[in-house]
């Protein structure tokens, strides 16, 4: 069997601190390694500081999700603190997480994943001409539009919380200000623009009709009855996803986290079941488990850091430590498990997890993919265009209404910030002791997703998900860099200096 | 419309935190009028509103391989776009931006300049690129090297 191994694949949308490396048998992958080569520590860089200082430091942690990072210190915070926010809190929050997943999930669909379709691999492909208008680089039409298009969304957190970027207008209990009602018209006025867009150029229809879309015949018949659903950007994802293959390739560990998201007001308009839009849960396969935040634990066997065996984030440390593991260890990231579980997180987790009908049926049919996990993000701000509108609507009817509980104090004690990113699950473990933050630990969506090996041996998400893939070219690899982008690893937020290209 | 000086970069990096450093300089003292500072931070393509606004931008940037270690560059609009070599990811950065400027804005492109530093940055460094981002700032000449 002729076996190699190819290291440190030219994934040029997720490069940088990340290497993926595979094992290539006879064609097709036998075995992956997915690596984090950068350190980051921003877990020991909160020790000793002030209580507050999580709403400040943390949302420098990423240029896309620093409105999560946020939303997740608070939420640790008032959990210490015992405080509930009232409801326009709690919507204002709201909005602002959601719309920063709105644009994330447009913008990683069309700028990077399906930016792939325009690749040279594809030159054979029947629709590769049009892949290639809607999504050269920098230039295609689809890629402006969604630059165009998205631009503005991120400025309802400027005007809900008093600035953007470096927001940190969450506190304990609740949001620092009150937005006034211009501002929120404003924000209503890009949100409905946005919609419009969305629904003509993206779905095709309108989100009723999306949401009536219940399991995978219904998807194909949608997807027959009209031009418009056709030539949308999720049409045209399944179009050239399933000639190219991607229904059957990178179906993951078969078991999805969420830690849910978005609280519902007590008052409000928005029905979902649990209390929060999103549901928490633990499936495997599409049976469902209530969350249960004790099992979460981090493996660091295969990780740079000081091993103590898997620990609680409560209980963990950040400890690097690289010496004398030469060829066990191979990551700076962690392996977060749950119940000792490899699990996936992110939008198709969500999905699942809710159980919400197309992605259950597409999911229990064993139909799971790389292309199931890219339809579940481009179409999640389908299920959240109405949230926002409704609790916009709701900012204006009750505006005046408290914003925050208690009076900021924040006492000794342990909480936890669980919260849904646009890439998955995101948590924040927070212990305060003597008006100090004495232990601060994130596990971060991509470190669920992108984990090394654990002591057990057992890959992390997307290196399982790249298992038994064929590759037609080895030297380019273009299949398993859709498995890995339709998780949307995020590792390389952290420098940005303008280069030189050699 | 105004001018804008946009200081981007990573404060929590060395390799990146000379615009932080700079915009902490600029901040610390009254500007001239009609110049207006952001802080930039890893924004990215979340930039574009703030050019929409104005029209002259001047960014101030950690830049890698346009000069010797420890010295200052002004760069062009167009240079910089010149970096942009594929598409965007989680690290597109100024040269992405600058690249679809002219097709994604909804208001004539203003005028952008970047004065870059190369390697690690001494106070002096840091004090010549706040001065000099000022006067491109406030100059109505677009050629200012």
């Amino acid at each position: 069997m002729a076996s190699r191994i190819i290291r440190d694949l030219p994934f040029n949308r997720v490069e940088g601190d990340l290497e993926v490396s595979i094992e290539v048998s006879d064609g097709r992958i036998t075995d992956a390694w997915s690596a984090g080569t950068l350190y980051r520590g921003f877990e020991n860089m909160m020790k000793g500081r002030g209580p507050l200082d999580g709403l400040v430091m943390t949302p420098r942690i990423c240029g896309i999700c620093s409105t999560t990072h946020l939303t997740a210190a608070a939420r640790a915070l008032d959990a210490i603190a015992g405080l509930t926010p009232p409801d326009n809190a709690v919507r204002v929050r709201n909005v602002a997480l959601m719309v920063e997943h709105m644009q994330s999930d447009v913008r990683q669909s069309v700028l990077m994943y399906m930016a792939d379709f325009a690749h040279e691999a594809y030159r054979a492909h029947p629709l590769h001409a049009e892949a290639l208008g809607r999504y050269a680089p920098a230039a295609g039409s689809s890629a402006i539009d969604a630059i165009r298009e998205t631009k503005r969304l991120i400025e309802v957190i400027g005007l809900l919380g008093g600035q953007w970027p470096h927001s940190s207008f969450m506190v304990p209990g609740g949001i620092a200000f009150a937005p006034s009602l211009a501002n929120v018209l404003q924000c209503r006025q890009i949100v409905g623009a946005f919609r419009a867009w969305y629904e003509r150029r993206v779905l095709g229809c309108s989100i009723e009709r999306w949401a009536a879309v219940g399991d995978g015949a219904a998807l194909d018949a949608w997807l027959a009855e009209r031009s418009e659903h056709r030539d949308g950007e999720v049409g045209f994802l399944l179009r050239f996803g399933r000639a190219a293959g991607l229904d059957a390739i990178g179906g993951g560990p078969g078991a999805f986290l969420s830690y849910g998201a978005f609280d519902l007001p007590r008052e409000t308009a928005v029905a979902a079941a649990g209390g929060r839009l999103l549901a928490a849960g633990f499936a495997s396969g599409t049976t469902i488990r209530p969350f249960d935040a004790g099992l979460v634990a981090e493996d660091v066997s295969h990780a740079w850091y000081r091993d103590h065996g898997a620990l609680h984030p409560a209980d963990g440390e950040t400890a690097p430590y690289a010496s004398g593991q030469a060829g066990r260890a191979y990551s700076w990231i962690k392996a977060p498990r749950y119940d000792g579980q490899v699990i996936e997180t992110g939008p198709l987790a969500e999905a699942v997890v809710d159980g919400r009908p197309l992605f259950v049926d597409l999911v229990g049919a064993g139909r799971s993919s790389a292309l199931v996990r890219q339809l579940a993000r481009l179409t999640r701000p389908a299920l959240l265009l109405p949230a926002v509108d409704a609790w916009l609507g709701e900012l204006l009817s009750t505006h005046g209404a408290p914003i925050v509980a208690g009076e900021g104090h924040v006492p000794d004690g342990e909480g936890a910030g669980l919260v849904e990113a646009a890439r998955g699950a995101l948590g924040h473990w927070v212990r305060i002791a003597d008006g100090r933050i004495a232990g601060y630990q994130i596990i971060t969506p991509t470190a669920w997703n992108g984990s090394p090996r654990d002591a057990q041996g057992r890959r992390g998400a997307w290196e399982e998900a790249m298992i038994g893939i064929a590759v037609a070219d080895p030297e380019n690899p273009v299949e398993a860099g859709h498995v890995i982008r339709s998780f949307d690893p995020c590792l390389v937020c952290a420098v940005h200096a303008v280069r030189r290209r050699s | 419309m105004d001018a804008c000086i946009i200081c981007i970069g990573n404060r929590r990096s060395k390799m990146d935190d000379f615009g932080p450093r700079v915009y902490e300089r600029l901040a610390a003292a009254p500007l001239p009028a009609g110049i207006r500072l952001v802080d930039g931070g890893l924004a990215g393509l979340d930039l574009l509103r703030y050019l929409e606004s104005c029209s002259r931008a001047v960014f101030v940037d950690a830049v890698d391989g346009f000069a010797g270690p420890g010295e200052l560059v002004v760069l062009s609009a167009a240079e910089v776009a010149d970096q942009c070599i594929g598409g965007y990811d989680h690290g597109a950065g100024l040269p992405y931006l600058l690249r679809v400027l002219p097709r994604v804005l909804d208001v004539p492109v203003p005028v952008v300049t970047l004065v870059g530093h190369e390697g690690s940055a001494d106070e002096q460094a840091v004090r010549i690129a706040a001065r000099l981002a000022t006067l491109i700032a406030g100059r109505e000449d677009k050629d200012v090297r």
